[in-house]
């Protein structure tokens, strides 16, 4: 009895029985493995470009040196806040992306199985993946950890917050990561855990908030004597939902140390209880998913294929040898028409693995969604208003062109992975047909997108809320950003071998472009050389969020829509500059040719790589 | 119809295929053997354009891989070491589909696709998913891929691994056929016994080198592989390995079992003088059979088990 006591303290203590020999193969891996490397690089210097940008537009170099240091409490909150904000979407995004293929790897290359005939739990190859995956992002929450130290000596920022933030952070990415993890079990492409998981957040943290605030506002509209009795509740009910978001919980802490005075009536939010609550649903998704790869572990120790759902065991079953003679059914076979690859694009499912019954009711759930938010603006009278029309535009065009980055940088890595990229390459088909059979394979998914961003635009200029010019205007962005985010994308999947990386690559390129280097020019045009505020305006101009802005400003609303086309009137940059419609025609017509033209040599390149790291 | 002169790859500091002459003629079958990463698949994969050669030229039918890639590639079907496979298509559609990719017209299509499943032993299977198919399945749909094309020329790339007994009799079968119809198969195996029963060539290749080629019965001049015969009489197996022991032919006798185990001298071919020896002394004879080198044998002498 004594002996076992005293064998089972130090095993309790010892993470080998949590983990397994796992955690320790996993470190040694992504020791060896140069992305890791090249992420913390990539992390750090993101930070500091953040950091700077912040540093530079808080702390002025103009002015007295008393004023300077009256602004370095301002400063310190503001940079710490950046840092904070940054490390709290960077690593949850780096999580999801992290453990995109955590499990599925180990189905794929067939070691799930064979991990299961040895005395290694479920349990300690789930934590085991999951652990170490998260103490890379330790680290990284670890590297900026001296900054938020050496920014304190700013003042104005107490240590309880940093620990807070950190904590916030921390637990939301043990969620995302495990949501992620959970999603791998069933899904092959890293895209699709990507996607489904990023859409998941979505919903529990920015849909579901919303459709709640929207009927707690129209039932305070109808039950206000009852909600009056009651007293003021909505600051209640936002803290009470701010512990079960970490969004929510996150705003409401930094927002708590930039104004410490909260307005009366407001409760305190408590975030060791939004931590308890993150950690308590992080441990109910492993605990399904330890169920899960359990399952699938067993089927495919037992030498079934790695297949998980039902209807691809049936699948499997009936693939089973039947008697000699016996003919399957050859009713569902559809003949090759024009190109192969084209063919076989258009073919494929919008998404793959979500097929027949699933795909029906993610599209009948979102069209519910969206009809849900019209009748919402069609009730608060909204609809006629530009903003409206802007942010449904934005939405609609966002996820059009996230759709169009991740598709097209996986059009061929997917190949690679599955092995039948060289068999492909092997037929006399030639480089042009199959990269135009991979674009327009790339464009067909994302069409349901566009048709409801077309649909959004025809439908409110036929009854006069947007002027038909933004059917032109929203035509020549959308066509010049599909063709390059197309074209950059297939460059990206013909880079790389694996799908994460041509994803992130392509991602990257994005942020850059549209964000970081925006972001810099303004840094330099503001501090160094205010001359030069032209080339920032005119860079800032092309951004696709700008163009769909003012596009939708100009043309959007009731009064705009009514107004003759000569008259109308686009407030480039936030209202400092106005131009007509000929200027904003050519300024798009010139960014749509800009990006079709460097589409087009993203293809060409793309296509002299095309047969070069194939392997 | 198949030729190298000093093909070399290069991978970094790597070289996976150094100086390689290889010749391959019309309607042969050519075994190509080597041990892992001797330059086996990269070889491959430069004669079906997959790969650019760093040094050295590689030509199918006349045609140099680099200049006339397109052409070499309708010449030519290549099954890889590993098929991949799409997961969304059936069979007849997977192989439509290469045969569009090989520009055959539409109206051919149906009775060619037909015709390879036939050959291939495939019509059942003609409407399950691709990636549902048996190992055994999936290494059948691939020849069937191969030769859906009719291409003169088959490069093989272990298309029996993993395939269980009678599935490697089929597709050794099939091979045969194939030879019969005058395809030329260059065709990589590890299971060495079914390359020596359907090659005519054979190419040893080690290290990135041919350390042999030709054909079976030149290997063993080549190695200086003494020959051996077995030795069976009625009775007196003593009287028996006293005579021949005494023959300058023969370099060395012993007694294995119910035979006697007879090696003669290099370049010696001793048939004729054993059966004389043995008959002069009333010895009755019941067989004397050469013993046939074996090509593991062979692979055995001629490689030193050196890998990248």
């Amino acid at each position: 009895m004594n002996t076992t006591l005293l064998s089972f303290f130090p095993k309790l203590f010892n993470p080998v029985w949590l983990t397994g020999p796992l955690l320790d193969k996993e470190l040694r891996v992504s020791s060896r493995r140069r992305r890791n490397y090249v992420l913390r690089f990539a992390y750090v210097l993101f930070l500091t470009i953040f950091v700077a940008i912040v540093w530079l537009s808080v702390v002025k170099f103009q002015g007295t040196a008393a004023y300077q240091k009256s602004r370095m409490s301002l400063a310190g909150k503001t940079i710490i806040t950046t840092i904070v904000m940054f490390q709290f979407i960077a690593t949850q995004l780096i999580a999801i992306i992290m453990l995109s293929t955590s499990i599925s790897d180990e189905i794929y290359h067939r070691t799930l199985g064979v991990l299961m005939t040895t005395p290694i739990t479920s349990f300690q190859i789930v934590i085991g993946k999951l652990f170490s995956k998260l103490l890379q992002l330790i680290l990284l929450l670890a590297i900026s950890l001296p900054l938020l130290a050496i920014v304190r000596i700013f003042g104005g920022v107490p240590w309880d917050y940093v620990l807070s933030s950190l904590c916030i952070t921390l637990t939301a990415v043990i969620f995302s990561g495990s949501l992620s993890l959970f999603f791998s079990i069933g899904n092959r492409r890293a895209y699709v855990v990507i996607i489904k998981t990023v859409f998941t957040l979505g919903v529990l943290f920015a849909f579901f908030p919303t459709v709640f605030g929207v009927l707690f506002a129209l039932l305070s509209r109808n039950f206000a004597p009852i909600l009056r009795s009651l007293g003021n509740v909505t600051p209640i009910l936002m803290v009470l939902l701010a512990h079960f978001n970490p969004f929510g919980a996150m705003s409401l802490n930094t927002a708590a140390m930039m104004s410490p005075t909260m307005p009366a009536g407001m409760p305190s939010f408590y975030w060791p209880l939004h931590c308890v609550f993150m950690l308590g649903c992080s441990a109910l998704l492993i605990a399904i998913s330890i169920k899960v790869v359990r399952k699938v572990a067993l089927r495919q120790a037992v030498g079934q294929l790695d297949l998980t759902s039902k209807r691809k065991y049936r699948k499997q079953k009936k693939a089973l040898p039947k008697a000699p003679g016996v003919q399957e059914p050859a009713g569902l076979i559809r003949r090759v028409k024009g190109s192969p690859v084209l063919w076989k694009e258009l073919r494929a499912p919008i998404i793959q693995g979500a097929e027949g019954r699933n795909s029906i009711i993610g599209l009948a759930v979102t069209i519910a969604a969206l009809l849900l938010t019209y009748a919402t603006c069609a009730k608060e009278k909204c609809l006629d208003m530009d903003f409206t029309h802007i942010a449904y535009t934005l939405m609609f065009m966002l996820i059009g062109l996230i759709f169009n980055m991740v598709l097209s940088a996986t059009c061929i890595t997917s190949e690679k992975e599955s092995r039948a990229w060289p068999i492909l390459l092997a037929t006399s088909m030639n480089d042009w047909q199959i990269l135009w059979g991979k674009a327009v394979g790339v464009f067909r998914r994302c069409l349901p997108i566009w048709f409801l961003l077309a649909g959004h635009i025809i439908l409110f200029v036929s009854v006069r809320y947007i002027h038909p010019i933004a059917i032109v205007h929203m035509f020549m962005l959308i066509a010049g950003l599909v063709v390059f985010l197309t074209c950059v994308g297939i460059y990206f999947s013909i880079l790389f071998k694996r799908t994460t990386s041509a994803v992130v690559a392509n991602f990257a390129l994005a942020v850059v472009l549209w964000i970081i280097v925006p972001a810099l020019l303004g840094l330099v045009t503001s501090t160094i050389s205010r001359d030069k505020v032209e080339v920032f305006e005119a860079y800032v101009s092309a951004n696709p969020v700008v163009q769909a802005t003012t596009i939708m400003g100009g043309t959007g609303g009731q009064r705009n829509a009514k107004t003759k086309l000569s008259k109308l009137d686009f407030n480039w940059l936030s209202g400092n500059h106005s131009e007509g419609i000929s200027s904003t025609t050519t300024l798009l017509l010139i960014t749509t040719l800009i990006h079709i033209s460097a589409g087009f040599l993203f293809a060409w390149r793309a296509k002299c790589r095309l047969r070069r790291n194939i392997f | 119809m198949i030729e190298t002169k000093n093909l070399t790859k290069k991978y970094g500091n790597l070289t996976a295929v150094d100086d390689l002459n290889l010749t391959v003629k019309d309607g042969d079958i050519f075994g190509f053997i080597g041990p892992n990463g001797a330059g086996k698949t990269t070889t491959m994969r430069i004669l079906v354009t997959l790969l650019e050669p760093t040094r050295g030229q590689a030509s199918v039918n006349g045609l140099d891989v680099r200049r006339h890639g397109k052409k070499v590639r309708r010449l030519v079907g290549y099954m890889p070491d590993f098929m991949g496979v799409y997961d969304d298509l059936k069979v007849f559609e997977y192989l439509e589909f290469f045969a569009a990719a090989f520009g055959i017209e539409r109206r051919k299509r149906k009775s060619i696709v037909e015709g390879v499943l036939e050959l291939t032993d495939l019509q059942s299977k003609q409407s399950a998913a691709v990636d549902s198919l048996s190992r055994g399945m999936q290494q059948r749909l691939g020849l069937a891929r191969v030769l859906i094309h009719d291409p003169k020329v088959l490069i093989l790339d272990e298309p029996a691994s993993g395939l269980d007994p009678r599935a490697r009799i089929e597709i050794r079968e099939l091979l045969r056929e194939l030879k019969r119809m005058g395809k030329t198969i260059m065709i990589s195996s590890h299971i060495l016994s079914e390359l020596e029963e359907i090659c005519d060539h054979v190419g040893i290749i080690e290290h990135g080198h041919m350390v042999f080629s030709g054909t079976l019965e030149e290997i063993l001049p080549r190695l200086g592989i003494q020959s051996k015969v077995r030795v069976k009489v009625a009775d007196s197996q003593d009287k028996a390995v006293e005579l021949l022991t005494a023959l300058p032919q023969i370099s060395q006798v012993r007694i294995s079992g119910d035979y006697i185990a007879v090696t003669l001298h290099e370049g010696q071919n001793g048939d004729g003088i054993i059966a004389r020896t043995l008959v002069n002394a009333d010895l009755d004879i019941i067989s004397i059979q050469p013993e046939k080198l074996k090509l593991d044998d062979a692979f055995l002498q001629l490689t030193k088990g050196i890998v990248h």
